[in-house]
């Protein structure tokens, strides 16, 4: 693991001196090189060497993320070319350098082990997203980085607190997953409950869930849409699967039960912002963002209500990594046409670009959860067992705020597509060759909709399995 | 010893919220610091030399010599002395804040706990409700980042509590403070006020719905 992340890392850092456009997609080809291998390598079910086995650990969460990970980072780095065509060689050249090093970033806080761990390399993320973000060097990119370092910076300090906590009610020598889970029963329950709760809102910043999602929103916003796309995924994702492992960590506890209705509000309030902010923004990345919100609030729901709910919540995840990142490749291509993400000002786009705006609807379908979409199949079992649980006011408030959903969705990404241009906008020419890798993402997610390979399943049962 | 330096910490968290000029703001900041590297070098005696003096350089070169200075060179360069704009009066500030030592110290009484050091835990409880305080009540972005490094510190005094048996937390902490003199204080410095001005949070209003 050491020597994939030194071995990543450098090969990243290499494109700051890069002098040519070539020579940073030479370098790109060279990272993902690496990035297949170490993918081959876990699949294979390759040992973490001896060195780094203290530190991290090739789990089935932090394997499959992985693979998706490679999977939509390799997609952000191709639709960049394009995305990052007027831009200089200095921006193209840090933002490819910030781009490889986010999914580094990210790959060490998804096989991270060790509380700690899996906090540095969530800071590392702040680090590398805060470049991102500030590509373009606009007033407005520098208030959106602005607020995500200052507001991440609070989050991982509030969550390096809990972390303290953990460690001081466990009396754990290591901060390895495991040890702190072996001995948390025996830990103060009100320490536990206090550590749950700081690191939590800590990394809500990370989730983009209640109560620090504003600066995912805001990232989202002001960052290329290519690198949007990783952020709204494998970043969301690392903290998701952060939140999962501590979860996991108190499953034994006494104090599981009060974690779990902690999961079931925040993930109700992330429901319902994300539903009313949906109709309220002006702009599709922010659009896309709040569905993010949403979409982790249900996956929220998912381990707050247990028991085949955190499969759900898993398989939810995996999924929306799929089809949000194939809407915010798409929406690349429309920014491409149009210059712009403005709601009200956009539509007629069926008529540029027929494949981009069908991979635009059938997202929006699939994102909806309506069958054969996978995400029907998540919704549909934490549903289920909401019922199961008697919970109906819980049932009430989600198929409201889901009816709300879907019809913000649809009234906005119908508007795009249909709706004539509402001025002077001259539309240029769209790349079809990115609107039908977009829509290859899409395909994928839909096929795991209509069949969950026994290996799939099998991998979401480990990860799930308390 | 060390009970009086915490204590003399407490103050200078009370202090804070009532002062309204930002060079009190850098100052405290500095003698927080000063504070802390104190505190670190009675606490953390047993642990390995080498680690103590890593953590004792660290401490004070950052928190107490470069952290303020960085904080005066921002006064100086955007020219801005005092808190113009307050959510709320200084006794309302001051009572908030008294509110919050008292919320930090029922909940330390509360949990009364063997396992942790109390002290160390209710400062560190009114350290992030302090630094909170000031992100909410004041306006301009400079009371927000001495918020954000007042939660900070307040982090690190909790670190050096339980670093004795575990060092290694008190590494991670140091990075936190990395990340915040390099990142925070250097975005502050060189980029805002060229683009945003630095004189008022209002000016962070523009990427909303």
């Amino acid at each position: 693991m050491l020597y994939y992340l030194l071995l990543a890392t450098a090969v990243a850092s290499a494109v700051f001196a890069a002098r040519s456009r070539r020579q940073i997609f030479i370098a790109g080809v060279l990272f993902y090189l690496v990035q297949a291998l170490f993918a081959a390598h876990v699949l294979c079910g390759g040992a973490c060497d001896p060195l780094s086995a203290q530190w991290f650990a090739f789990d089935a969460s932090a394997i499959l993320f992985y693979v998706l990970l490679c999977i939509v980072s390799c997609y952000a780095f191709v639709h960049s070319e394009a995305y990052l065509a007027d831009c200089d060689l200095g921006q193209v050249r840090t933002y490819s350098a910030l781009l490889m090093l986010l999914t580094t970033a990210i790959a060490g806080a998804y096989f991270a082990d060790n509380l700690a761990v899996t906090w540095i390399f969530l800071e590392a993320t702040t680090l590398c997203s805060a470049g991102i973000v500030y590509h373009r060097r606009t007033a407005a990119t520098l208030e959106a980085a602005w607020k995500y370092v200052f507001v991440c910076s609070t989050g991982i300090a509030m969550a390096y607190l809990g972390i303290l906590l953990l460690a001081a009610a466990t009396k754990c020598e290591s901060l390895a997953y495991a040890d702190v889970a072996a001995a948390a029963p025996a830990g103060s329950p009100l320490y536990l409950k206090t550590a749950f709760l700081l690191i939590l809102c800590g990394y809500s910043c990370k989730v983009e869930l209640f109560p620090l999602y504003t600066v995912g929103v805001d990232a989202n916003f002001a960052a290329p849409s290519p690198a949007s796309a990783l952020i709204s995924t494998g970043l969301v994702n690392a903290g998701f699967l952060a939140v999962l492992r501590v979860y996991k960590t108190l499953a034994q506890t006494d104090v599981f039960p009060w974690v779990r209705a902690v999961l079931l509000l925040v993930g109700v309030l992330s429901l319902v912002i994300g539903a009313l902010f949906l109709r309220r923004t002006n702009n599709y990345k922010r659009f896309l963002s709040y569905s993010t919100v949403e979409n982790m609030g249900i996956a929220a729901i998912g381990l707050g209500i247990g028991g085949a709910g955190v499969w759900a919540a898993v398989f939810h995840v995996v999924c929306h990594t799929l089809v949000k990142s194939s809407l915010f490749f798409q929406m690349a291509v429309v920014r491409q046409v149009y210059n712009g993400y403005r709601i009200n000002r956009l539509g007629d786009y069926i008529r540029i670009n027929r494949i981009g705006a069908i991979g635009l609807l059938a997202g929006m379908v699939t994102l909806l959860a309506f069958p054969p979409s996978p995400l029907f199949v998540s919704e549909l079992m934490i549903l289920r067992e909401v019922i199961a649980v008697h919970k109906w006011w819980l049932v009430a408030v989600m198929t409201l705020l889901l009816c709300i959903v879907i019809y913000s969705f649809c009234s906005r990404m119908i508007r795009l597509c249909y709706q004539p241009n509402q001025d002077e906008l001259h539309p240029s020419k769209a790349d079809r060759a990115l609107s039908w890798s977009a829509l290859s993402l899409l395909i994928a997610a839909l096929v795991l909709g209509m069949w969950q390979p026994d290996f799939l399943c099998r991998i979401i049962d480990q990860i799930a399995a308390l | 010893m060390i009970l009086p330096l915490v204590i003399l910490y407490t103050v200078t968290l009370v202090y804070l919220s009532i002062t309204e000029r930002f060079r009190n703001f850098a100052s405290i900041m500095g003698l927080q610091g000063w504070l802390l590297f104190a505190v670190a070098v009675l606490r953390l005696h047993a642990v390995d030399p080498a680690e103590l003096t890593f953590v004792a350089i660290e401490t004070l070169l950052f928190k107490g010599i470069l952290v303020p200075a960085l904080l005066f060179a921002v006064i100086r360069r955007t020219k801005i002395n005092r808190v113009r704009t307050s959510g709320s009066s200084q006794a309302g500030s001051l009572l908030l804040s008294l509110l919050a030592l008292v919320v930090s110290a029922s909940v330390t009484y509360y949990i009364a706990d063997a396992t942790v050091d109390l002290v160390f835990f209710g400062v560190a409880l009114y350290a992030l409700l302090s630094g909170l305080i000031l992100i909410v009540m004041r306006r301009r972005i400079f009371s927000h980042m001495v918020g954000f490094l007042t939660i900070e510190n307040g982090v690190f005094l909790f670190s050096t509590a339980i670093g004795v048996e575990m060092p290694l937390l008190i590494n991670f902490a140091i990075l936190l403070d990395i990340l915040i003199s390099v990142l925070m204080l250097g975005i502050f410095f060189t980029k805002i006020d060229g683009k945003i001005h630095a004189d008022d949070a209002d000016a962070l209003t523009n990427v909303k719905d």
